[in-house]
């Protein structure tokens, strides 16, 4: 019976992969019919990439470093958030395109659809430009933290599983942007206070007044989500700070679904 | 001829009236604003705060020059480019234009009556934070020491105010004839503007390399150069040579403003409208 039903499982993961990687697909032809606006958004990702490296290079070449940390390390923060934070955006996209869903009625017909129904909110939507930009940056980062020695093997592994645990936190704050969209059709400034204080954790957060830390673990977890996986591929993460983050991150997926479904029941359509 | 001024003064007054109700329709969204200005401030705030640690002076600038620097940034954020102007694109491609061309306004001074009303309410609000913020940290703020050094700021703040109007219609106007709008606003009325500006840190501490590029554009004059004058890092001479080339920058995209909008007005075929 368990065998039958991790079957099933595997199955369905499989089956929404499929629907993923197609919508997927069709959302980058959409985006590709317009290759100027996809020219510039490129080069406005680069060249925002590339003034806040140069920024970064040029303060740490003469302050030697930051809250502790040493430039090496500095930039390795600056380069786990934009891993993470890009990865998020590809993945998510599909929130800033929910509110005219709802607000049109037009997401009555996601409901009816054989998916999840976060699926199309969450999921509904990927920015083929971010996955042009996360290669060059895996390879990149790859090649910084191992050929400067800042990390080893093992600590690459860690890194890896709360990377994916990151994953999980942003699925979980961006369904919670999601519910309250449903119940007040209000998303844009908050998806963009989450995109805000994620932006606090482009530097080591260790900058930040105690006050302002216990903010950024508990509420909106941007130190889990940024500064956790950086510390461990650093080696200088406690095993409680692993196991915080992992409950932490667990914590929020549960609340996420939970009220997700309380929206869901509060939803009446706007015109169907 | 004064009662003709009088009701012209009183249209713009209704315009900035409407304008300012607008942004308390939806309150929930006001409100995350202006979280969203202090968190920006709090970011750059705390990043120089760790980077001077015990430090008085770096990279030129003592650290209540850098912390009135990061102040001055919010402050002409408000000022300066605070702007509903960017609208205009979208109400292009939309077709929304029409309603605006068929009212007896002015293009230039119906945008700039709703970019007044923008700006009055980033730089109420913009004060109360920055007042908050010092009350509870109570840093060390740099202040003026000669009275030339105010009035030559003011004044190139209004400059900068009236150069970013005229240079965020003109990307806006690109609607007419492009598409994608939205791209060609976010690359250069966002990207280039925030950096190249000085809004995030001073151009300065970048190499000079890139420096030299910089300041071939009009977005250093926006920002970083009131905040040099501000600072009293730039004076006399050098001042006057940066408020000329501002008014140059002005002069010109006014011009490109005026010609483009009566190029694109021509052929406005309102698709959605």
């Amino acid at each position: 019976m368990k065998i039958k039903n991790l079957k099933l499982k595997i199955g369905q993961i499989s089956k929404l992969t499929r629907v993923w990687v197609m919508v997927s697909l069709r959302a980058a032809q959409s985006q590709l019919l317009t290759s100027w606006a996809v020219i510039l958004f490129l080069i406005g990702k680069i060249v925002r990439f590339l003034l806040f490296f140069i920024f970064l290079f040029a303060v740490l070449g003469s302050a030697k470093n930051l809250a502790g940390y040493n430039p090496q390390q500095v930039i390795l923060f600056f380069l786990v958030f934009n891993l993470v934070d890009i990865s998020i955006q590809f993945l998510f996209r599909g929130v800033y395109q929910f509110r005219p869903l709802v607000v049109s009625g037009n997401y009555d017909l996601d409901l009816l659809k054989p998916l999840p129904s976060f699926f199309r909110p969450i999921f509904g939507w990927t920015d083929i430009l971010d996955f042009f930009t996360l290669i060059p940056l895996w390879i990149y980062f790859l090649w910084f933290g191992f050929s400067q020695g800042i990390f080893k093997l093992g600590n690459f592994f860690l890194f890896l599983a709360l990377f994916a645990s990151s994953l999980v936190l942003g699925f979980a704050f961006h369904l919670i942007v999601c519910a309250v969209c449903v119940l007040t059709t209000e998303i844009d400034h908050l998806v963009w206070v989450y995109r805000d204080l994620t932006n606090m954790a482009r530097f080591p957060t260790d900058i930040y007044q105690r006050g302002i830390r216990l903010i950024l673990t508990f509420t909106i977890p941007v130190v889990i989500l940024i500064t956790v996986p950086a510390k461990a591929l650093m080696g200088i993460l406690s095993w409680q700070g692993v196991l915080g983050s992992f409950l932490i991150s667990g914590l929020f997926l549960w609340f996420s679904l939970k009220f997700w479904h309380y929206a869901l029941s509060q939803y009446s359509s706007a015109s169907s | 001829m004064v009662k003709f001024k009088k009701r012209s003064m009183r249209k713009y007054l209704t315009l900035a009236k409407i304008t300012f109700e607008e942004y308390l329709v939806y309150r929930l969204n006001f409100v995350l604003w202006r979280f969203r200005s202090f968190v920006s401030f709090l970011t750059l705030f705390f990043f120089w705060l760790a980077i001077y640690g015990s430090r008085s002076e770096f990279l030129g600038y003592q650290k209540s020059q850098m912390l009135a620097y990061i102040v001055g940034i919010a402050v002409l954020r408000s000022i300066v480019l605070g702007s509903r102007s960017v609208d205009l694109g979208g109400q292009i491609r939309s077709g929304e234009l029409t309603k605006i061309v068929l009212r007896p306004l002015g293009i230039f001074s119906f945008w700039f009556s709703r970019d007044l009303v923008d700006k009055l309410l980033n730089i109420f609000f913009t004060f109360l934070e920055l007042a908050i913020v010092l009350a509870i940290f109570k840093f060390p703020f740099w202040f003026p020491t000669r009275l030339e050094t105010y009035i030559i700021f003011a004044f190139i703040v209004i400059l900068a105010t009236f150069l970013y109007f005229f240079l965020s219609f003109v990307i806006s106007v690109l609607a007419f004839w492009t598409e994608e709008i939205w791209a060609t606003r976010w690359l250069f009325g966002v990207i280039f503007l925030e950096f190249f500006a000085g809004a995030f840190f001073p151009i300065d501490v970048l190499p000079a390399w890139l420096q030299k590029i910089i300041y071939l554009t009009p977005f250093p004059y926006l920002v970083f150069y009131p905040l040099k004058i501000w600072l009293e890092q730039i004076s006399g001479i050098e001042a006057v040579k940066a408020i000329l080339i501002c008014f140059g920058w002005l002069l010109l995209f006014w011009w490109l403003a005026k010609n483009l909008w009566q190029k694109g007005a021509k052929n406005y075929g309102a698709y959605g409208g």
